[in-house]
């Protein structure tokens, strides 16, 4: 056998191995992943002279070693939950929002803008505060979605690359909102970019968790938005024609999908889903809404967490909790050591290329056509 | 035609078995080439003949058996060894650089050199000198540029390419499958002058007729395995096909439909562009009745494909009308089609008719996700769609019998007949088939056709676009022949014979021949 032959065979058995691999195996291989990065990276630490352990010990203490911790943890996990799925329901309809970040600022402006500008004809209090989050929430979904339909439209009727025209309108909101809350939107008598506070009765109520950022309410709303996003998918006829148009756009107009209609559909939804983490954010973490330059790029690391989760909903779960848990317990470490944050990011990236490498083999192997005809 | 027994074998292949995975490609296939005779390999697709080939070739190891040429055992990894021992290979798809020229191409690889650099003058000179001796006409266009040629001339000037590299054993994969009949013609009168003038040569084909009219030896291959090999004086179509199928199949001419009923489909001077803005039918008319099946002739790409789409509601028309059971159809969307009854087998099965890396039962639901029963407002019954693809699974034959299959590993055969089982099953007032059985075998292709008469004489109005004239002439009750854009002619399947109607398809009006075949080189075929 020539030696060409024997590593196409081998890489075809490889690629059949990953193909074929059931959910509880690719579970295990996630989590080998993990160990085996955290192995590699931890040697880097070593390294560059620090200790491995402290640095071991820190992580896993911030992330979960107090009821606190377990708190930050979930909240960034619900976060990175919300815009992976916002994100997954694109890609899997084969669009490539990459403007999830600048629909969840424009929408958490607005939720806020709303709350503030309802509250004086609502009732105080319990009931007044259910009824603002739920308007507020709704118009940063509508905003949100508003926002994302722009470059759905741009896409489905004069050809513009989505990829362009999102990373375009990121810029776009980043200004807008900023100019907004420096000058229109500015609270009364601040200095600062920043809008009013939300009444103190506008809140998520602390269940379980003391901590004042973060409320199982918002998980709750980032697993029903999976919730949402999976039956859209597998089980409605709008849902048919988004996968379809992912995986085979020739078959999906030769079955009559429209696919203007598909693409702005699509845009629309994910950007509701962005427009929610907005809201969430503004309500369950700010309070307000601040200068969106210093808010933390949800909408992009989401990007990696659905290209982790292989773009289905149901994987934004665990690929959420793993980015929610690595980005407190690095934060953690930033405080409670002297170890250079860039030092942690680095370990962290290790993380999630290790973690991603056998999804990219997979597509890779997709595409190459590697492994036997029968998957 | 020479007597096979007095002569020496050239290439030997002993017990092949290739596998693939579980799957067996060849399975301890003997086979023995002649010297300068023509043997033919026939089987249905996936009998394992191009992998057969491709083992010779050098582009497979197999995991048994060994390679006999003149005499000696050899071991290919590559097809370079395989050129280096005399072989050559004429693929379906054809191996040649496109803006580079006839000459340029020919000895790619291979080019002479004096001091390093190419020497085009003594590279001209072989050429040339190959032409001559086998009388090609390939010299003609040595310094064109090869995207300019037709695909007969394209095809010529592989097999010179082969011939310079010095190939004693040309393999020729399907060669007739792009070919018009007339240059199938001219493509054996070759392989006659190649053989006379001591080439051997295998001709890979599924046509039968073809098998038996040009080689001297005939072996059939059916699922991996040889069936037998005949001499081509002894075979007939009925034994071949028996042997390639390993039943009988019958042949006879179908009757054709006597009663047709009102004018369902009324096209009127229809205009229709390609997705460059080209022009690529240009004032098409015609009618169809229920029971009937009209068929459209033609060599690809002569617009019956934007034809195809615009009755189809997958492209807009340009101008003319289209009216279906009464009411306009001219501007509907592919969504209005579907709803109004018009079923479509589409040209390309990988492309548009399934999602290849879907299962059978999404599949199944391809084209239907807006009608009942399946689908309500706005969920699908999977369950439903399970039932629906298992029945048409069941009913069409598919195989293997497996819902949950990804649509990508089933056979071309498998997968048409699914695609046109889908079809079929929502009891549609109108179907448009393209081609529906291209790339399919010989045991499908009568299963289809039979699919297709039934429902003709059930009453279903058919328009069949195919450019298998045998299909159109068995099938169809009119056929329409197209040429750059327009109906040259529409004749009656029993007036006119394959040669009149290949004359037709390239554009000559007069059928019986008296227009000279001026084009028959230069007449665009892309």
């Amino acid at each position: 056998m020539s030696r060409q032959g024997t590593v196409r065979s081998a890489l075809d058995r490889a690629a059949d191995r990953m193909l074929t691999a059931g959910v509880v195996e690719r579970l295990g291989i996630g989590i080998a992943s993990v160990v085996l990065a955290f192995v590699v990276g931890l040697c880097i630490v070593a390294a560059a002279g620090y200790s491995p352990l402290i640095f071991l010990n820190e992580m896993l203490l911030g992330a979960l070693g107090s009821q606190r911790g377990i708190a930050l943890t979930l909240r960034e996990s619900s976060l990175y939950i919300l815009t992976g799925v916002a994100v997954a329901v694109a890609f899997r309809a084969g669009i490539f929002n990459i403007g999830v970040q600048g629909q969840f600022i424009v929408g958490g402006l607005s939720a806020t803008m709303a709350i503030l500008r309802l509250a004086p004809f609502l009732p105080t209090g319990a009931v007044g505060g259910v009824a603002l989050i739920v308007l507020g929430s709704l118009v940063g979904i509508a905003v949100g979605g508003a926002y994302a339909a722009l470059p759905g439209a741009l896409k489905a009727y004069a050809d513009a690359n989505e990829i362009i025209t999102t990373i375009m309108l990121n810029f776009i909101a980043l200004g807008v909102v900023l100019y907004l809350i420096s000058g229109p939107f500015q609270g009364e008598g601040r200095q600062e970019p920043r809008t009013d506070s939300l009444p103190e009765y506008v809140e998520f109520p602390s269940l379980l968790f003391e901590t004042g950022s973060f409320s199982v309410v918002g998980l709750v709303v980032a697993l029903a938005s999976v919730a949402v996003a999976y039956v859209l998918l597998t089980r409605t006829r709008m849902g048919y024609d988004m996968v379809t148009s992912g995986k085979q756009a020739s078959a999906a107009l030769y079955s009559g999908v429209r696919a203007e209609r598909t693409i702005i559909g699509t845009m629309t939804f994910s950007g509701m889903v962005a427009g929610l983490t907005g809201a969430v954010f503004s309500i369950m973490v700010l309070g307000g809404y601040v200068d969106p330059q210093g808010i933390h790029t949800y909408g992009f690391d989401a990007i990696a967490v659905s290209l982790l989760a292989a773009n289905n909903p149901l994987g934004v779960v665990p690929a959420g909790v793993l980015f929610g848990g690595l980005s407190r317990g690095g934060s953690f470490i930033g405080i409670t050591t002297d170890i250079p944050a860039q030092l942690v990011d680095g370990v962290i990236g290790l993380v999630i290329l290790f973690v991603a490498a056998p999804e990219l083999f997979r597509m890779a192997a997709r595409r190459t056509g590697l492994g036997s005809e029968r998957r | 035609m020479a007597g096979p027994d007095s002569r020496e074998t050239v290439v030997r292949l002993d017990g092949i078995t290739k596998r693939f995975g579980s799957v067996v490609a060849n399975d301890g296939i003997d086979f023995e080439l002649d010297d300068g005779t023509v043997h033919a390999l026939v089987g249905e697709n996936g009998s394992g003949k191009t992998t057969l080939m491709s083992v010779l070739y050098g582009l497979y190891d197999q995991d048994e058996g060994r390679i006999v040429v003149d005499g000696e055992p050899r071991t290919f990894d590559s097809p370079r060894d395989a050129i280096d021992a005399g072989i050559g290979m004429i693929h379906q798809h054809f191996q040649l650089v496109e803006p580079m020229t006839v000459l340029q191409n020919s000895i790619l690889g291979h080019e002479p050199t004096t001091y390093g650099m190419v020497d085009e003058e003594r590279a001209r000179a072989d050429i040339e000198a190959i032409c001559s001796r086998y009388d090609f006409d390939v010299d003609e266009h040595l310094d064109t540029p090869v995207r300019d040629l037709d695909l007969g001339v394209q095809q010529r000037v592989e097999i010179v390419k082969s011939l310079y590299r010095g190939a004693e054993v040309l393999v020729l994969d399907e060669p007739t499958a792009v070919l018009t009949p007339q240059e199938v013609d001219r493509l054996f009168d070759l392989m006659g002058e190649l053989r006379d003038q001591g080439t051997s040569l295998i001709f890979i084909t599924h046509k039968l007729e073809e098998a038996m009219e040009i080689a001297d030896r005939i072996s059939v291959l059916r699922d991996g395995e040889k069936v037998g090999t005949i001499a081509a004086a002894d075979a007939t179509r009925e034994r071949l096909a028996e042997m390639m199928v390993g039943r009988e199949v019958l042949f006879d001419d179908e009757q054709r439909a006597t009663e047709t009923g009102e004018v369902v489909l009324e096209v009127d001077g229809l205009r229709v562009s390609d997705d460059r803005g080209l022009e690529r039918v240009s004032g098409v008319d015609f009618d169809l009745r229920r029971g009937e099946i009209f068929g459209i002739a033609g060599v690809e790409g002569n617009g019956q494909a934007q034809l195809v789409q615009a009755v189809t509601g997958r492209r807009d028309v340009d101008d003319g009308r289209i009216r279906f059971q009464g009411e306009d159809m001219t501007d509907i969307s592919r969504r209005d089609a579907i709803e109004a009854g018009i079923a479509y087998i589409p040209q390309d099965r990988l492309e548009d008719g399934l999602v290849l890396e879907d299962d059978l039962v999404r599949n199944a639901l391809l084209g239907f996700q807006t009608l009942a029963p399946f689908v309500g407002e706005w969920f699908i019954d999977w369950d439903g769609v399970r039932d629906h693809a298992d029945r048409i699974i069941d009913e069409y034959d598919v195989k293997p019998p497996d819902r949950t299959r990804l649509a990508r590993s089933l056979s071309g055969g498998n997968q048409q007949k699914f695609v046109v089982g889908r079809e079929l099953s929502h009891d549609p007032d109108l179907l448009v088939a393209s081609h529906p059985t291209r790339g399919v075998d010989i045991g499908s292709i009568e299963f289809i056709h039979s699919q297709l008469l039934d429902m003709r004489d059930d009453g279903l109005p058919i328009v069949l676009v195919s450019s298998k004239l045998e299909e159109i002439q068995n099938l169809a009750d009119r056929i329409a022949v197209m040429y750059e854009g327009e109906f040259v002619d529409t004749v009656r399947p029993d007036d006119v014979t394959e040669q009149d109607l290949g004359l037709l398809m390239t554009g000559h009006r007069e059928a019986a021949g008296e227009t000279p075949p001026a084009a028959r080189d230069g007449g665009d075929l892309s």
